[in-house]
């Protein structure tokens, strides 16, 4: 019970149906692991700061020597590298996208190793499950695509949004008013769900099934071969596993595509 | 029907609520994968083309699907 993390007043002697009072048991960790002076360390603090020693590692080690004929290690994270420049930024942005690359491998690195936490025995808690984390990088590609638009066109970024020059003249205050909020607002805000209600249900069902089934298997002697249906549920949650491993790098994928989208139509809005 | 009652039922309104907002979507879906495998069977050639576009469509469909399950949450 203590590996796969569930609620923790969930007592399984009690009661073969034991539900946790509230969803958000699986989510919220309340105690500090230790403190930083006055700061306290939750576990999702913690994580969160364990991805970016992970990333900075990766990366260091990764191209630490640069040399002409690299090592395993070093042309893994060199096609990594390279996955993100030329499969997303320039593919999607175009020839000048290239300088998104650094900002475009931070946000790719990040969420993947955030959405990995999921399906890592011993943490078994992916950070992007909580809201913030996602609202906070779609709020900085939300930055980075206004303020390209602003760099390239100037003021003329948000007439040309609330006031569409392909569209006929008598549509364009409906276009622009639907517009304007897409743009402004849906955008972040699809990003950011996206990703977190992706993760979230992700977990809940690797949770659900893996603990109901653990629960039948391991309470055996009291209920007999009933048991057995825990067996059935754990095999499922183990399905569930691998397809979750899918869904971390798509949705990594699909975050880092959708900030460079974002960036390709503020910069060139006619396309 | 009393205020006890519609408050008990909540719960079962706001699943059958997700399950009316994963129907377009999944249709979406759908049309979406097809057309992107005729793509691909087409033109080989333009394979990685499709597959790009076709990730960036179940993303903005999806999305419609995955406000249902938050707002199942919320509820």
């Amino acid at each position: 019970m203590e590996l796969i993390l569930a609620s923790a007043s969930c007592d399984p002697s009690v009661d073969i149906i034991c539900a946790p009072e509230n969803v958000n048991e699986l989510f919220e960790f309340r105690e500090a692991m230790f403190y930083i002076g006055t700061f306290p360390i939750t576990r999702t603090v913690f994580l969160i700061l364990g991805i970016t020693v992970i990333v900075s590692a990766l990366l260091f080690f990764g191209l630490r020597k640069k040399a002409v004929v690299p090592s395993k290690f070093q042309a893994a994270v060199e096609a990594l590298i390279l996955f993100v420049r030329d499969g997303i930024a320039i593919e999607i942005i175009g020839e000048h996208g290239a300088k998104y690359t650094p900002w475009l491998l931070s946000v790719f690195l990040f969420v993947f190793i955030g959405n990995l936490y999921e399906v890592t025995p011993f943490v078994n808690f992916p950070v992007t499950s909580r809201m913030a984390l996602p609202v906070f990088l779609a709020a900085i590609t939300w930055m980075v695509f206004i303020f390209a638009g602003i760099k390239r066109q100037g003021y003329r970024y948000f007439v040309g949004i609330i006031w569409p020059t392909t569209v006929p003249i008598f549509l364009r205050p409906l276009v622009g008013l639907i517009e304007f909020f897409s743009i402004l607002l849906l955008r972040p805000l699809t990003l950011a769900i996206r990703l977190f209600a992706n993760m979230v249900a992700g977990h809940l069902m690797l949770t659900l099934l893996l603990v109901s089934g653990w629960i039948f298997i391991s309470s055996v002697g009291e209920i007999g071969a009933r048991a057995g249906i825990g067996i059935a549920w754990f095999i499922m949650g183990l399905g569930i596993y691998l397809f979750e491993i899918v869904v971390i790098i798509l949705q990594a994928y699909i975050f880092t595509l959708l900030s460079a989208v974002y960036v390709q139509t503020s910069l060139y809005p006619d396309h | 029907m009393t205020l006890e009652a519609a408050e008990a039922l909540k719960g079962a309104i706001a699943l059958i609520g997700y399950g009316l907002a994963a129907i377009g979507p999944g249709i979406g879906i759908g049309i979406i994968a097809g057309s992107a495998i005729e793509a691909m069977a087409r033109q080989p050639e333009a394979a990685g083309l499709a597959r790009t576009t076709m990730f960036l469509g179940i993303a903005f469909t999806e999305a419609l699907a995955l406000i249902g399950f938050v707002l199942f949450f919320i509820a």
